[in-house]
């Protein structure tokens, strides 16, 4: 297992490397804005805009730049400075990053949980009026874009715009204030970022555990006299899951790198919201930091997932 | 020897407006009579209630809360709300106020040097607390030269002032022609002539004071961690710690305005009626942001509203809003190096068949501006000049909706016996990939392909737009679908030489003439009315008006208004200089 996990990480780093030489080749050698010419304001005058690139080391070779770039990652772990407040990114990152955390960790539990609990049902009373109202149900919740479903969440439920006003405004959780304080702002922003992912998870999770129950191993289980609720939950749901599992490390990894549209909608300063005003922006350094941190957050939870496996599946073995 | 323009007001254009309200005439063009539509005019409350604090959400953070590097509308709210620039505005008068300043620059005989008196007693904020002297002004001048700072238009508006330098310097260098002979005297020496409209400039925030001793450190790194440290001279300051680290300023999140313990009403025409400013400025959707404003309590929005809430408010919120012009145009610049736009006739075409109220409903429709048929805005000195509402009568602009008939006469003028364009090039247009540039963009292109024009528009991201592409000759631009010229300070030459100079084009990039206008007729007109002062300056800035829009470089099609929201208790309150919410009077009720 030691050995499986570094070389995992071996792989992992020169992912990374990759991935950071590709976005920096991207938003270097291909920019959609220059950087120079953005910090010059409207105003700038050819002079002006060499003597920022001077400073700002632009008209370095691209392999010089790189690897500076790349070293002060490496060894200072230092993400580079906004060009256009300069601001450092690294700290801006980390600031961000507690409130994508609470956000996605606490929407990952609502919807890995209610994604078992009415996929399991659904299988489990497959064909009868409750398998058929939660897989509609499930339907119209993929079906709903997380930036409308969020807006209407607000109009209903929030304390300040909504009808019912059972939960706290927009704009009302920040982490810097403290990590569970003001908890509650994020009821509304997990249940609206868990709706889809929930759903999917519950059809995923139905249609594996249907397959599941017709294997021999399940019949002989059965054979053996086994209750069914043990059939069901030791022997089947704990092979159809595996893969569910796999699905949501990823999907917990992709929204590391932020929930810009429930971000969005809740006001919420995570690193999905960072990174869209930087790309509006074109703040390039800070859209590298995030795409870094994001690629970052993928590779540990797929780590994260595969070690899983071993505990959950006895028949992996690394 | 000097001569004293203190009745003048400020520089140029202010000078002409009291000079014009002096002999009795009321078209000086006070801004606050342009707000139009029914919408409560901007003037400064007459009383406030004192202490409260506000919230104001906001969509984007600040560019720099360095006064020597902010160049953004957001920068200059907090600016002028921290600092004491030499002169600054209120409410309802479009005049500037002397603030650091104890009255109006004296212009030079010559119109080569300027004078400013600054006022005794005013102090910096913790950590620095002493009294501001015009070192700290001419220190302001000479760090916004320099690179490490990147002052973005010092070297455009300044440049005439001897030993300034040409492009931004390594580190910050003295600059000569900026002397202090006392510690409440400030003196600039020109190298030419352009001493009106430097004076005018002296409303910018490169006048806010900055003291050396403290900043100097900052101003050694590049670039400069100042931005971090700013030490504040106005009623409020960014919270900071003992050190003058700024506590108060999260990046992209938040900035916290608390007041300044040092500032001294007394000297200052700013009442500064609250006690505490808490700006969010990330909040992402603007539209749930303007309903929590308008519904809410003690709050104000930092942008225009969208569309529908802007609309909720001028119809339902009718004492929760006000509207001041934005003091600039928007337009749509055609190249008039590039065929078939070298064509006068062909340029006259497309004003005449244009829809710029199509153009108008593409950015929000009539809320969201006034449709403009030349260049100086509603408000704006020198726009009465240039013929006001009316306009310079030509008969291509006559119809906002667009006249074919009359866009068939000067096509067939330009030799298409068809009325319409006949030629199978295809131009390129720029637009942005976001609304409502991207919206106007699509109607341009509409209106151009109506009139015969076979048009490829290009979308590309906001900032790009102009670095990228219509300030970049080279790029070959027709036609630029997201462009507007907003003002600098209140002089109708930074409204126009920038923009339609000839001597401006600048083929390296950076070019601010768009249509790449060359008239020697209208340069030589520019660099008369350059030297003169007062109702001659503006006469002649109007003509200049009129002289462009003869060349049709481009179509003029709004003139956008800024309108600020908050919620029921607050008395909100904007001046035509900042146009967002002026801090400094607002007050809760």
């Amino acid at each position: 297992m030691g050995t499986y996990i570094f070389r995992r990480l071996i792989w992992t780093a020169l992912l990374l490397f990759f991935v950071s030489a590709l976005t920096f080749l991207i938003f270097n050698v291909l920019p959609t804005a220059d950087p120079a010419k953005l910090r010059a304001g409207r105003n700038q005058t050819p002079e002006t805009v060499a003597a920022i690139r001077e400073q700002l080391n632009l008209d370095d070779p691209f392999l010089v730049r790189f690897f500076s770039y790349l070293g002060d990652l490496l060894f200072r772990f230092d993400f580079g400075t906004s060009v256009l407040n300069d601001e450092p990114v690294r700290p801006l990152i980390f600031e961000a990053l507690p409130n994508t955390l609470m956000l996605v960790l606490g929407a990952a539990f609502v919807w890995f949980a209610s994604g078992v609990v009415i996929g399991t049902i659904s299988a489990v009373r497959r064909g009868t009026i409750i398998d058929r109202v939660a897989m509609t149900t499930a339907l119209v919740a993929i079906s709903a874009p997380v930036y409308w479903l969020g807006l209407v969440a607000l109009y209903l439920f929030s304390s300040d715009l909504g009808v019912l006003g059972l939960f706290p405004a927009a704009g009302t959780y920040d982490a810097a204030d403290g990590i569970f304080t003001n908890i509650s702002s994020l009821f509304l922003p997990w249940l609206v970022l868990a709706a889809a992912f929930a759903a999917i998870y519950a059809r995923l999770l139905r249609s594996n555990l249907l397959e599941v129950m017709s294997e021999d191993y399940i019949r002989t289980a059965r054979a053996k006299g086994l209750k069914e609720r043990r059939v069901i939950f030791r022997h089947g749901l704990r092979s159809a899951i595996t893969p569910i599992i796999t699905v949501l490390g990823l999907d917990i990894g992709i929204l590391m790198g932020g929930a810009i549209l429930t971000e969005s909608v809740f006001g919420i300063p995570g690193i999905g919201r960072l990174s869209f005003d930087a790309i509006n922006r074109n703040d390039i350094d800070i859209v590298q930091g995030t795409t870094l941190f994001l690629a970052l957050g993928v590779c540990l939870m797929s780590l994260l997932v595969d070690v899983l496996y071993a505990f959950l599946d006895p028949r992996v073995r690394f | 020897m000097t001569n004293s323009l203190r009745a003048l007001a400020l520089g140029a254009a202010a000078a002409s407006s009291l000079f014009v309200v002096a002999c009795g005439s009321d078209d000086s063009g006070s801004s606050s009579s342009q707000s139009s539509g029914g919408a409560p005019k901007a003037e400064a409350p007459a009383e406030g209630k004192q202490g409260g604090a506000l919230q104001q959400l906001g969509a984007a953070d600040v560019d720099y809360l360095d006064p020597g590097h902010t160049y953004y509308q957001g920068g200059y709210q907090v600016a002028y709300a921290t600092h004491r620039g030499l002169y600054g505005f209120k409410p309802g008068t479009p005049e500037p106020q002397p603030d650091l300043a104890v009255a109006a620059p004296e212009i030079g005989a010559d119109n080569k040097s300027i004078t400013v008196k600054l006022r005794k007693g005013v102090k910096f904020a913790p950590p620095v607390n002493r009294e501001i002297t015009s070192k700290d002004v001419k220190y302001a001048f000479d760090r916004a030269f320099s690179v490490n700072v990147g002052g973005q238009y010092a070297t455009a508006f300044f440049s005439s002032i001897e030993g300034a330098p040409k492009k931004l310097t390594k580190g910050v260098k003295s600059i000569s022609g900026i002397t202090t002979p006392d510690d409440q005297t400030l003196v600039f020496k020109l190298t030419s002539p352009e001493a009106p409209g430097v004076a005018a400039a002296l409303v910018m925030p490169i006048t806010m004071p900055v003291p050396e001793e403290y900043a100097k450190e900052f101003d050694a790194k590049s670039p400069s961690t100042y931005n971090k440290h700013v030490v504040a001279s106005g009623p409020y300051m960014v919270a900071n710690d003992a050190e003058g680290n700024l506590t108060g300023y999260k990046a992209g999140k938040s900035i916290k305005l608390v007041r300044n313990p040092n500032w001294d009403k007394a000297t200052d025409f700013k009442p500064a009626y609250l006690d505490e400013i808490n700006m969010k400025t990330n909040v992402a959707d603007a539209s749930v942001a303007a309903q929590q404003v308008l519904k809410g309590q003690g709050m104000a929005l930092d942008t225009n509203p969208p569309a529908a809430e802007l609309k909720l408010a001028v119809t339902q919120f009718k004492d929760q809003f006000v509207q001041v012009p934005s003091g600039g145009y928007r337009y749509f610049p055609l190249n008039t190096t590039i065929k078939p736009f070298d064509d006068l006739n062909v340029r006259k075409a497309v004003l005449a068949g244009f829809d710029r109220e199509a153009a108008l409903k593409a950015r929000g429709g009539k809320f969201t501006g006034d449709i403009a048929n030349h260049f100086l805005p509603p408000g704006f000195p020198g726009f009465e000049e240039a013929g006001g509402a009316e306009g310079a009568g030509v008969d291509f602009l006559a119809n906002p909706r667009g006249d074919m008939a009359v866009a068939a006469k000067y096509m067939k003028a330009a030799g298409f016996k068809s009325g319409k364009y006949e030629g199978d090039e295809e131009l390129l247009m720029i637009g942005a990939t976001a609304d409502p540039v991207k919206a106007q963009s699509e109607v341009a292109k509409a209106q151009l392909e109506k009139l015969g024009f076979k048009i490829k528009l290009r979308l590309v991201p906001q900032d790009a737009v102009y670095t990228e592409y219509c300030q970049v000759p080279k790029k070959k631009v027709a036609v630029c679908g997201g462009a507007g010229w907003f003002k600098d300070f209140q002089d109708p030459q930074s409204m126009l030489e920038p923009t339609f100079k000839g001597e401006n084009i600048t083929l390296d990039g950076g070019n601010n003439n768009l249509p790449q206008l060359d008239d020697p007729k209208i340069d030589a007109a520019m660099d008369k009315a350059a030297t003169l002062q007062g109702e001659e300056r503006l006469k002649a800035y109007g003509e200049i008006d009129k002289m462009i829009v003869e060349q049709a470089p481009a179509v003029p099609f709004v003139w956008d208004k800024q309108t600020n929201i908050w919620s029921k208790n607050v008395a909100g309150a904007a001046n035509d200089y900042g146009v967002l919410l002026d801090f400094n009077f607002t007050s809760l009720k």
